[in-house]
């Protein structure tokens, strides 16, 4: 459909040898451009426009890049829907798009579609202008045809922020070496857990993609994760208690939607408003939020204690292993997704550890076909290895 | 059953930091409504908290001026409510982490003696919005200011060391005293500056039973501190004796009234870690930087003032009791006043007359250059202490120097011997009553003496030389 495509073309004109000269990207309206509509998917910010432009909005202008918009998207990026993106990549109309990856939606729209993705180390990419849910478990991300360019545009939307007090302020990764890198991926771990949650198809699918791999020179073993059935948990609980907070600022008092009906007093017309304001499944996924804020914070701090193990266990696995492998969604067996925040988290429960982690995480196409389905083949490097995933999305995407 | 008071204090002061806590906007609320905000203290989507060096710097340096231990980590967490005048849902406040931990402040007791109140703890927070209700036309309407929303605040809990009324007092005014001289806030109830609640409860006296706690705020003077925390043990002593149990509530002073007033359950909100400020690591070295950044503190700079400049401990005290106080007086002795005269004038006149005149160290015309002038003649004899009165009081209202006033209105000590000499001829001849009495050994006859000699010279006389005369006549 031509019409849930808005494009805007970059004001500036070409400088000629800016880095991302010629180049389209594709941003859902989670992201502000200054002047232009930002509802982020929500009737909470029914009308909304950005006053400022988010920093890696200014990176990739001043490299000479051409921003686009795409209308669609799940609320406040809450869940993978990102249809109207792949479609803009696919008809050609952009070269990459930006999304929101908080449990996965940018590799499991990926996947679904049979392009690349890739979610950074968290806290390498200012997220000063983008509208989220969980601040610890999302970061900015990249959809693509081709792999080749994405080391490219992390080079140029990485790094420190002046306006994101959070990001990581050490050494960032080199993210022009190139296809060098990808030799420093010798040994890949495949956990043994989630395949037992495979259906016998998807199974054999993720096999021959493992014999392919070793056939290519690498070394493949089996891993054990402890504690593995505890990161999906673990991301419900955080992620929700964060978006919990994160939407207390749709309040209607400032900006965005507020209620038509006339109220008693604020504390009504707050209520009446946030009613009126949220969707489903994310008016669930924001009142589990509220419980364990208001009735179980005991709950919360297991969980974030938790988390740090869980983040010294897979660091830990990956100086054993140079990165950890697995598809990237489970196959045909999700029928109607994204109905609830239970079928978010299933559709998401191969990609949330990279979420819980803050590891970057890649994914290749064309390695785990079930018949005619890609699932996706999943790669987890250790925290800032961000080049060495993307040389070797290129060396995979060469089938050699 | 005798009961006793429970007291314990949380007072909010705000920084005077030059932008708010998390943003660049001014740290001004005098201004027009909404003039100082941004995206990011509306908290417009995707906005980010910065948080402010100077904030984290002045925050320390109260701390360490309240003798607090500064914690090398510390966090902010989310203080989760709604409220209009919240922004975002949640307030940024330091509940699990606090900047800083066990501090004190000495106080002089009811009794005389020095009295240590422990602090608790010291932690970081934003300040809110400021709510107007108003009427249009008969529908009652809300207004927020976000002017002071994310203003930089700190919240000093005293541990429930105090006892009555008068220590809660005195507990305040020192604060207040530590805090202007170490200079980062300006630390005035009046001006809600500087707001605090008393946490109150009763105990049968001699045990250490914890007992339900009554909030209570709106104190907006140190007065109103006593008036409401005394309100309130009162009436909760009733309570106790008719049999009533005491709810754990929040209450209002009111200063027209002259009582308290239940305004709400007291609510209690979760605090949730907040993952987009990180975490404060303070290494040793910047603890250590900002106790060097740290100005000598009231009861140091006594010490000094006695043994560098010999002031007795009373006009030490005095002389070091406000910063600015200090200051001034410093600079005055800098310009070769011998220090106990210069301590003696500033507080028995400069000071009463500032308080008449209603001024200020910053808004007050005579600098410190000005009086040491003054009291360098009244050093070297050439104005007695009756025309260095008369002439610090015409300092105030003109912008002439001591000598003009003097010169312009004959103020000058006459010290002439022969001129002297005849004055006291004729005073004697005079009073041949008092000569004798003087020369029958009684003593007032010579203060008697000396003073109408004094009066003949119009009081310009130096009254040390018409002594010596004297004397030597009668001898």
């Amino acid at each position: 459909m031509e019409s849930d495509v808005s494009i805007h073309c970059n004001a500036c004109p070409a400088m000629g040898s800016a880095p991302l000269t010629g180049k389209s990207f594709a941003v859902q309206h989670n992201i502000s451009v200054r002047g232009w509509r930002t509802e982020a998917g929500t009737s909470a910010l029914k009308g909304f426009v950005a006053v400022e432009n988010a920093t890696i909005v200014d990176r990739l202008r001043k490299a000479d890049a051409t921003i686009v918009a795409i209308d669609g998207m799940s609320e406040l990026g809450f869940g993978p829907d990102g249809n109207a993106a792949t479609a803009v990549l696919l008809q050609g109309r952009a070269d990459m798009v930006l999304m929101t990856d908080m449990m996965g939606e940018a590799r499991i729209t990926a996947a679904r579609t049979g392009i690349f993705a890739f979610k950074p180390t968290h806290g390498i990419v200012s997220r000063y202008g983008w509208i989220g849910l969980a601040p610890s478990m999302e970061c900015c991300s990249l959809l693509a045809r081709t792999p080749q360019e994405m080391a490219c545009v992390m080079g140029v939307m990485a790094g420190e922020d002046e306006r994101d007090f959070s990001l990581y302020r050490g050494e960032m990764p080199d993210f022009t070496s190139g296809a060098r890198n990808a030799r420093l991926i010798r040994k890949i771990g495949v956990a043994r857990m989630p395949l037992s949650a495979l259906s016998k198809g998807e199974a054999g699918a993720f096999r021959k993609a493992l014999d392919r791999l070793g056939a290519m020179g690498l070394e493949v073993r089996d891993v054990d994760i402890a504690d593995q059935d505890l990161f999906s948990v673990v991301h419900r609980v955080i992620g929700s208690v964060e978006a919990s907070s994160s939407c207390g600022r749709y309040d209607g008092v400032r900006y965005g939607y507020r209620t038509a009906a006339s109220m008693k007093n604020w504390n009504d017309m707050y209520l009446q408003s946030r009613g009126e304001s949220f969707g489903m499944p994310l008016k669930a996924y924001l009142f589990q939020g509220a419980y364990f804020q208001f009735k179980n914070y005991a709950a919360f701090e297991n969980a974030a204690r938790i988390r740090a193990r869980l983040v010294h266990n897979l660091e830990d696995l990956l100086t054993q292993v140079d990165v950890l492998i697995s598809p990237t969604r489970r196959g045909a067996a999700l029928k109607c997704p994204n109905k609830t925040v239970d079928d978010i988290y299933d559709e998401c429960a191969l990609t949330l550890s990279a979420n819980v982690t803050g590891l970057p995480a890649v994914q290749i196409p064309g390695y785990v076909m079930d018949g005619d389905a890609d699932l996706g083949l999943q790669v987890i490097g250790p925290r800032l290895s961000d080049a060495r995933l993307l040389s070797l999305a290129v060396s995979l995407s060469h089938g050699t | 059953m005798e009961q006793e008071a429970v007291i314990g204090l949380e007072i909010h002061v705000e920084l005077n930091c030059a932008t708010k806590m998390f943003c660049d906007c001014p740290n001004d609320t005098s201004d027009d409504p909404n003039r100082n905000t941004c995206p990011i203290c509306l908290w417009f989507p995707g906005a980010i908290p910065r948080f402010s060096a100077e904030a984290l710097e002045k925050a320390a340096l109260t701390a360490l001026g309240l003798n607090c231990t500064l914690q090398p980590l510390s966090a902010f967490d989310q203080k989760v409510y709604y409220y209009p005048d919240l922004p975002k849902g949640y307030q940024l406040s330091q509940a699990h982490l606090p900047l800083a931990r066990n501090g004190w402040l000495d106080i002089v007791g009811e009794n005389g003696q020095t009295k240590r109140l422990r602090i608790q703890k010291i932690h970081m927070e934003e300040d809110v919005a400021k709510l107007v209700h108003e009427t249009e036309e008969r529908t009652p309407i809300s207004l927020v200011d976000f002017n002071r929303a994310g203003v930089p605040l700190i919240e000093i809990v005293t541990e429930p060391d105090i006892k009555s009324p008068y220590e809660a007092m005195e507990f305040v005014r020192t604060l207040r005293t530590q805090i202007r001289y170490i200079g980062t806030a300006e630390g005035s109830l009046e001006a809600g500056t500087m707001r605090m609640d008393a946490n109150i409860s009763l105990r049968p006296k001699g045990t250490d039973q914890l007992n339900t706690k009554v909030e209570v705020k709106n104190m907006n003077s140190i007065r109103h501190v006593g008036d409401a925390i005394g309100h309130e043990i009162s009436r909760q002593a009733a309570e106790l004796a008719k049999g009533e149990p005491i709810v754990l509530h929040t209450r209002l002073w009111d200063p027209v009234k002259n009582e308290t007033v239940a305004m709400r359950g007291k609510f209690e909100g979760p605090c949730v870690p907040d993952p987009a400020v990180p975490p404060i690591v303070l290494t040793e070295a910047w603890r250590n930087e900002m106790q060097m950044k740290l100005p000598e503190m009231p009861s140091v700079k006594a010490e000094r003032f006695v043994g560098q400049y010999r002031l007795t401990r009373e006009e030490a005290l005095m002389m070091s009791a406000e910063r600015d106080l200090s200051e001034y007086f410093e600079a005055v002795v800098q310009q070769n006043v011998s220090p106990r005269t210069a301590a003696h004038w500033i507080a028995t006149q400069l000071l009463p007359a500032m308080r008449e005149r209603d001024q200020g160290f910053a808004d007050m015309p005579i600098p410190p250059m000005r009086l040491a002038g003054l009291l360098a003649m009244l050093e070297k004899d050439e104005i007695n202490a009756n025309a260095t009165r008369d002439v610090l009081a015409r300092l105030f209202e003109t912008e002439q120097s001591p000598d003009q006033i003097i010169e312009r209105y004959g103020f000058r000590q006459v010290s002439d011997t022969n001129a002297l000499a005849a004055l006291v001829e004729s005073v004697l001849e005079a009073n041949p009553s008092a000569v004798n009495d003087y020369r029958n050994g009684i003593a007032k006859a010579a203060g008697f003496l000396i003073g109408q000699a004094m009066q003949a010279s119009k009081g310009k006389a130096n009254p040390k030389r018409i002594k010596e005369i004297l004397t030597n006549k009668l001898a």
